[in-house]
């Protein structure tokens, strides 16, 4: 769970890297011309997709078992539920996100990856997409979504892998939250932008 | 001189005292490896001797099968010592030896003691501590990487192990991973939640127990070839002790109307630095380890009834009683000599705190000449204790302490061997009676529980398998069927008595009972009438119980009112042995022996014995049998703390 | 003194009781007066069966003992938290003066299908024991340890073998863990074993053993919420269940006979 997850924040923070290519300039050149270098791998690239297809699919099945299996653990539940405090807003909806997380990922590529429309002009297509309320909001709760999930995940993954030190672990806990604030915000930007500030396609 | 019993016969060797055990081993036969797995043992209690004698017997190959009262071996009542075991190692290099390790317990008991036992518990101090060092017990240890050392309890020397606050802890958490490691293996049946009943006796031996399966409520007959009880002490018959809740006397008490003699059941051991008592709900009593001594001072006020807050008083209106009274020992004198002093003050009107039943521990020298921090280090996790149970903060007023029941030294009698008068049953640990005389040193306990365990049962439970004929036994057989018929018979009385008392005001009463009249001073007229309020209360008992559910399920007031109601039996035997007892030694303090300066006097010439008494039916005066104690080596004195 | 031991409270309690592992359970109401305030929780409990069986009623089943904070016995949830409010503190050692009077409180025993009710609050922890069996503890025939002092353990190696063997093994961190993972139980004994050289031998072969047994016994799986820790009576750190990751991981890949 925690090595497939910590896998996909590396994903993540190439796919952030890439998004802000759309801001470089304001004809989206840039952004295409990314789009270009990445097609330029061939089947490389399929390959690199698959694998990535791959990690998805295993990190959703290992969260998959482990909640069933921890829901199960418990059949009769308690009547007040309370908290000693260490829980967190994140790591109390790992499931949740995770599944929206999940919902948003076919979303993200049914609306680009699987639209011939977008592989004609990509940057036109994502601003086109995202400055729609319907597209741009949802894709900015997704943004804070993906926070969330990683706002618990990132240090977790750490604890899970056994990659702990007392030294360490309260710099972690802070990077943690620091990577989950940096995501959501970056991943932000864009809907943002493209909703509220942008003065639509050139014309 | 004093005439001894025939009936008991200590087996103890003769000749110079530090080959006695080696010797005694050399002569006891020993079991054939492939013939061990023949043999059955039933282990009763899971603490530091049960869990220590199942797993070592275990390893030697022998079929154990262990039961214990708490839901996992790892609860029993040893888990809560605190302090530390003792062990002659002399790694201080300061003059220790298993000579004086002997010696000081010998003194330290009051010479109530039997020798032989006693050097040998100090022979094998040693090989507890390489023992658990082993298992992972984690000890303190200093910066080199050496276990490290204190003084306990007023040794002169340093010779207590421990780990943190939590000594017996970790140690029967060493013993109870053995055990499980033993489980593992297939070698142990645990049988958790269960209370052993009855003994039962075929043939004039000890060949199976009956115990009550707490969770359902069923009664289990189980056969062997010989039964081990490692069922600790009596001190809830207090009922305000420092004991866990569930100890009681009741497998010892069952034992013993079974042929087991009881021996020297007044020696109990009250505890000088306990939390005192804080109003009539409380339901035990929390005792701090006596290290505290080691830096606190003791002191009530000058003026009886001082009714000033403790740093109001001034320091030449303070009186340090322990150290006017024993200049030489001071705040470290040992257990007894310090309950009674803080007794003393008390009943003359100084004693401190709402009730005035406290006497200060006080740390502020000590917080002024070491500082806040080392103290801290050294007691933190007590004094946090103390300011959890209490809401007062002892760093900046003195601790309140009070004297509680802390430990019995009586208990079944055994001979050298462990085993008591009835062939086959074996006692270790604080249910027997053997090594601590009339006074427990303290970080002696552990020590004493896991030599059984560990290193002399396993060795002289050949000597009856290869001594006696031991045809096999079914658990079906007619004594087994009677013996689950009686104790059955006697759940069902008690539930059939339908009163309106309940069970735990009966144990409050006994508790008082014991407490004021057979607790830290005795006098013959005390304990005639301790006698009589007994015998009243135990007649009331039996009309006016109320006990509410069935025997068909988990009760836990049934268990208790079973408990209760051999308590109330005991009592009077402990009441017996102290009136007769006429002389103050140790823990035993009889007011009309006592020297001019308050302090115990010994009469060596009528009652240097170990006191076994053979059961004769409630109510009836138990008879008396004396082992004769020899001092060869330790030549009795009047102790002297001065 | 926060409280003067003489006055009096009053509370309503809201019990978990069930009359048989199988039987269903109910939250039921009860009222208790005259609690001190220095009374400890099991005390007020007490203070109620006495008065339960006064009126010929049955009294609430509750496992205890020490009641000292060692033996681990209590298994109380109390308004959602294992061992109640207070940090570092078994259900024995809390006392009534952190409770204003008239409060109403719910009592359930510690949940988990690996720690069946048997009656009321009391439950089956035998699991514990059955996981301690299958590794918890260091294969020494009684007898046959080398001195004590030929093993020296560094200080800190000591102190925090010791830190974590302080449990005792209550079962709280299952309680109080969303998912009833067992990982701070086992993470502490594995940690107390594999810091100190004694138990270097079996180290490999300890934490695989017991985690699946753990599996088997039906505790779930840690998500790291670290609920376990702040419910622990004994202050044992979340830092003993990345070592038994560390353990795990290292016990896989240990290079083995074939």
């Amino acid at each position: 769970m925690g090595l497939t997850g910590l896998l996909l924040v590396g994903f993540l923070i190439e796919h952030l890297l890439g998004n802000f290519k759309l801001l470089e300039d304001s004809t989206g050149e840039a952004f295409n011309e990314y789009v270009l270098w990445l097609k330029s791998f061939g089947p490389l690239l399929q390959l690199a997709e698959l694998g990535l297809a791959a990690l998805f699919l295993c990190h959703i099945a290992l969260a998959l078992r482990l909640t069933l299996e921890n829901l199960a653990a418990r059949k009769q539940k308690y009547v007040v539920r309370g908290t000693h405090g260490e829980k967190t807003p994140g790591s109390v909806t790992m499931f949740i996100t995770g599944a929206l997380i999940t919902g948003y990922l076919v979303k993200h590529l049914l609306d680009f990856r699987f639209d011939e429309r977008y592989f004609e002009d990509p940057a036109a297509f994502v601003k086109l997409t995202l400055s729609q309320p319907q597209h741009g909001l949802a894709y900015l709760m997704a943004a804070f979504v993906v926070g969330l999930h990683l706002s618990h995940g990132f240090r977790s993954a750490f604890q899970s892998l056994g990659l702990s030190h007392p030294a360490l672990n309260a710099y972690l806990q802070k990077l943690g939250i620091a990577i989950a604030v940096l995501f959501a915000t970056g991943f932000a930007v864009f809907p943002l932008y493209f909703l509220f500030a942008w003065n639509g396609p050139a014309r | 001189m004093v005439e001894a019993s025939k009936r008991l016969s200590s087996k103890a060797p003769r000749g110079p005292i530090a080959e006695r055990w080696d010797k005694h081993r050399f002569n006891m036969k020993l079991v054939n490896p492939s013939n061990k797995r023949r043999f059955h043992v039933l282990v009763v209690g899971s603490g530091l001797a049960g869990a220590s004698a199942a797993a070592s017997l275990a390893e030697l190959g022998y079929k154990i099968t262990c039961f214990c009262i708490q839901d996992s071996p790892r609860r029993a009542h040893s888990i809560a010592a605190q302090g530390g075991i003792n062990a002659a190692k002399n790694y201080p290099n300061d003059g220790d030896s298993v000579y004086r390790l002997f010696y000081d317990t010998v003194k330290g008991g009051d010479f109530r003691a039997r020798e032989s036992n006693v050097y040998r518990l100090a022979q094998i101090s040693n090989s507890i501590i390489d023992q658990c060092a082993a298992q992972g017990v984690p000890f303190a240890r200093e910066y080199g990487g050496a276990l490290s050392n204190r003084s306990f309890g007023g040794a002169q020397v340093s010779r207590t192990f421990y780990a943190r606050g939590q000594t017996g802890q970790q140690l029967l958490l060493g013993a109870y991973s053995s055990l499980m490691r033993q489980v593992g293996l297939g070698k142990v049946s645990m049988f958790p939640r269960r209370e052993m009943l009855d003994v039962v006796v075929v043939d004039g031996v000890a060949r199976g127990i009956v115990c009550r399966n707490l969770t359902t409520g069923a009664y289990e007959r189980y056969a062997g070839d010989a039964v081990l009880l490692c069922t600790g002490g009596y001190g809830n018959v207090f009922y305000l002790s420092t004991n866990a809740k569930a100890c009681n006397v009741t497998a010892s008490w069952r034992a013993h109307k079974r042929g087991a003699f009881f021996a020297n059941p007044c020696f109990t051991q009250i505890h000088p630095t306990c939390i005192p008592v804080s109003g009539s709900h409380q339901s035990k009593l929390t005792l701090m380890s006596e290290s505290l001594r080691n830096d606190g001072r003791v002191w009530v006020p000058k003026r009886a009834e001082d009714g000033r807050a403790a740093r109001d008083i001034p320091e030449e209106e303070r009186d340090y009683y322990l150290e006017r009274r024993y200049p030489s020992f001071g705040n470290l004198v040992p257990r007894d000599v310090a309950s009674r002093a803080a007794k003393e003050r008390c009943d003359a009107g100084y004693g401190v705190g709402s009730t005035g039943l406290a006497v200060y521990l006080d740390f502020r020298d000590a917080i002024r000449r070491d500082g806040q921090d080392l103290i801290r280090q050294k007691y933190g996790n007590l004094f946090q204790m103390y300011e959890k149970i209490t809401a007062e903060d002892p760093y900046s007023a003195p601790m309140r302490i009070f004297p509680a029941v802390h430990y019995t030294m009586g208990g079944l009698w055994v001979d050298y061997n462990l085993e008591s008068t009835l062939p086959g049953l074996f006692v270790l640990g604080e249910a027997n009676f053997s090594d601590h005389g009339a006074n427990r040193l303290g970080a002696s306990a552990l020590m004493q529980g896991l030599a059984d365990g560990y290193f002399v049962a396993p060795y002289t439970i050949a000597g009856h398998f290869t001594g006696r004929p031991l045809p096999a036994v079914s658990a079906d057989a007619a004594e087994f069927l009677a013996s689950e018929s009686e104790v059955r018979g006697r759940t069902e009385k008690i539930l059939g008595v339908g009163g309106r008392r309940t069970v735990d005001s009966f144990h409050r009463e006994l508790g008082g009972i014991m407490w004021h009249l057979c607790g830290m001073a005795r006098s013959a007229d005390g304990l005639n009438r301790a006698r009589e309020q007994v015998q009243t209360l135990r007649a009331e008992f039996w009309e006016n119980v109320t006990i509410s559910g069935s025997g068909a399920s988990l009760n836990q007031d049934l268990e208790h009112a079973g408990r209760v109601a051999d308590f109330l039996e005991f009592a009077e035997l402990m009441i017996d042995d102290a009136a007769h007892r006429c002389e103050s030694c140790g823990g035993h303090f009889r007011e009309e022996h006592q020297t001019e300066d308050g302090e115990a006097r010994r009469n060596d010439d009528k009652f240097s014995y170990a006191a076994a008494w053979e059961y004769r039916g409630v109510g009836s005066a138990a008879k008396l049998h004396k082992e004769a104690l020899e001092f060869e080596y330790v030549k009795p004195s009047q102790r002297s703390y001065k | 003194m926060s409280g003067d031991p003489t006055s009096s409270m009053g509370f309503t309690l809201k019990i978990w009781r069930q009359s048989a592992p199988d039987a269903k359970g109910t939250m039921e109401t009860y009222h208790v007066a005259d609690v001190s305030p220095d009374m400890s929780f099991l005390e007020m409990l007490d203070v109620l069966n006495e008065s339960l069986i006064g009126e010929g009623r049955e009294p609430v089943a509750f496992d205890h003992d020490c009641r000292e904070g060692i033996c681990g016995a209590c298994s109380l949830v109390i308004d959602g938290q294992a061992h109640g409010p207070e940090t570092e503190t078994t259900v024995c050692q809390l006392h009534m003066r952190h409770y204003s009077d008239g409060a109403t409180i719910h009592i359930e025993p510690f949940r988990a299908n690996a720690f069946p009710v048997l009656k009321d609050l009391v439950i089956d922890r035998s699991a514990f024991d059955r996981i301690i069996a299958e590794g918890g503890f260091i294969s020494t025939h009684t007898g046959s340890a080398p001195d004590a002092n030929a093993i020296t353990v560094a200080k800190d190696l000591a102190e925090r073998a010791m830190d974590a063997a302080a449990c005792i093994g209550c079962g709280a961190c299952v309680a109080a863990c969303p998912n009833s993972a067992a990982m701070l139980f086992v993470g502490a004994k594995v940690s107390h074993l594999a810091l100190l050289p004694q138990g270097q031998a079996e180290r490999n072969r300890r934490g695989l053993a017991m985690v699946a047994r753990m599996d088997q016994e039906g505790f779930g799986n840690c998500t790291n919420h670290f609920e376990c820790m702040a419910a622990c009576p004994k202050g044992i750190s979340v830092e003993n269940i990345a070592r038994l990751n560390r353990e795990l991981l290292r016990g896989a890949l240990a290079p083995r006979r074939v």
